[in-house]
């Protein structure tokens, strides 16, 4: 997992995501437990409470639960969350994608052309 | 200890001020770090940083104002403070014709609730030579140890003054890397200044900008990202609009282009902008903390 202290967006937020998406790759499937907050906090080098937030953001939204004394778990649901939360921020950068074509005043094909190209270089790799 | 004070705050500063001479250092600094929380104060060279520090620990008299250290007053009991309390100073303070053993003799010396196992621990993690003379050790190796002789009797408070600044990649990484095992460990509070504003975003919970010996913000890292944010406006004419937003930390007029950073974003204050006379097209611009720091040093010389 990497970690942008450069970025705007808070580094609970950038944790919580990390998790999400490890979730939704199955690098963690449900019932499996997750990293420590020790182990987290020093792999990913920031404070322990930090990461602690990122957990309760992911438990909060059902992804991971906790047992007590156990550790942290993923959810039964917790791949078909992460899935439906990448879709939503798929969503949302071809939003941005679509507005600044927009702003550019490029027309819905010239926007489609530009998405097709990205999908067949994807496609390629 | 004379007055009773909540035990919920590992520190607590009131009005602190600091003069040398006619020039002030900290002027009127007011804040209060809860206990388990790390708190990293940032500000530019000469903003008061270490005066700070130095106050924090009671090494500096203030000339103004109360520092108060889980519960008790720094300057009332200075002893029964510095037993809780663990230092990293900015200049490096162990003699150095010392052998790391006597070092640690030394300070073991010092300490009530010294633990031999935490030290070892330490020195063991950072590969530090017990029979090593500290002349002998790189800068990294002796801040290093600075850290070692500061956590080994197991303080509940850790200040650590600009403990990285002048550190390879590598050797920052593993101070780094001991900071955080002892947070991990001990839960303690931790106070540091620095000029990395990627140590801020690794180690801290809250943050406080100093500029000038005064403290411009104190907030939650998050808090701080979501609500400072910065506008992008095209003025129709080259002219601010009648109302301008209230928390203005930074602006810019150029041409027709209007920046402006403000401190109290909503979704609602860009539509207030935006509905205004002579204001065409505006957008929002998110901010790192870097960028962010920078627009509160540079507002704060515009208008002083």
């Amino acid at each position: 997992m990497k970690i942008d202290p450069r970025s705007h967006v808070p580094i609970y937020l950038q944790i919580a995501d990390g998790i999400r998406e490890a979730v939704a790759a199955g690098i963690y499937s449900p019932g499996e437990s997750l990293p420590s907050l020790r182990v987290l906090a020093l792999d990913v080098q920031v404070n322990p409470n930090t990461v602690q937030r990122a957990y309760d953001e992911l438990a909060r939204d059902g992804l991971i639960y906790s047992r007590r004394g156990k550790g942290l778990f993923v959810a039964e649901q917790g791949k078909a969350n992460a899935l439906e939360r990448a879709r939503k921020t798929v969503r949302r950068l071809f939003d941005q994608g679509v507005q600044a074509g927009h702003s550019a005043g490029m027309d819905a094909n010239d926007i489609r052309a530009v998405f097709q190209a990205s999908m067949s270089a994807k496609e390629k790799q | 200890m004379t007055t009773q004070v909540d035990d919920n705050w590992a520190i607590e500063l009131m009005g602190l001020t600091k003069q040398f001479g006619r020039a002030t250092a900290v002027d009127d600094l007011s804040l209060r770090v809860p206990r388990g929380s790390t708190f990293g104060l940032i500000g530019p060279n000469g903003a008061g940083k270490t005066t700070t520090m130095k106050m924090l620990m009671g090494i500096l008299r203030p000339t103004a104002g109360a520092v108060t250290v889980l519960g008790t007053d720094v300057f009332a009991e200075p002893l029964v403070v510095k037993q809780r309390v663990g230092y990293v100073p900015e200049s490096h303070n162990v003699d150095r014709w010392m052998h790391i053993h006597e070092a640690v003799g030394f300070c073991r010396s010092l300490y009530q609730s010294w633990n031999d196992q935490t030290c070892r621990q330490m020195l063991d993690l950072f590969e530090l030579d017990p029979d090593k003379k500290v002349k002998q050790l790189s800068k990294g190796m002796q801040v290093k140890l600075s850290l070692v002789l500061a956590v080994s009797h197991e303080p509940e408070v850790l200040l650590l003054d600009e403990p990285m600044a002048g550190l390879d990649p590598l050797a920052r990484e593993e101070f780094l890397d001991g900071v955080l095992r002892t947070i991990c460990e001990r839960g303690q509070t931790v106070i540091f200044s620095t000029h990395s504003l990627d140590d801020v975003q690794r180690l801290a919970d809250t943050v406080g900008i100093l500029y000038g010996g005064r403290l411009l913000v104190h907030r939650n890292i998050e808090e701080l990202l979501a609500t400072t944010k910065r506008i992008r406006a095209t003025l129709t004419d080259g002219h601010l609009p009648g109302r301008l937003p209230e928390e203005i930390i930074w602006q810019r007029v150029q041409g027709r282009e209007w920046l402006v950073t403000i401190g109290d974003f909503t979704p609602e204050k860009v539509r207030q902008i935006q509905d205004q006379e002579g204001v065409d097209h505006v957008e929002v611009i998110d901010l790192g903390l870097e960028d962010l720091f920078k627009d509160f040093i540079k507002g704060r010389k515009v208008v002083s």
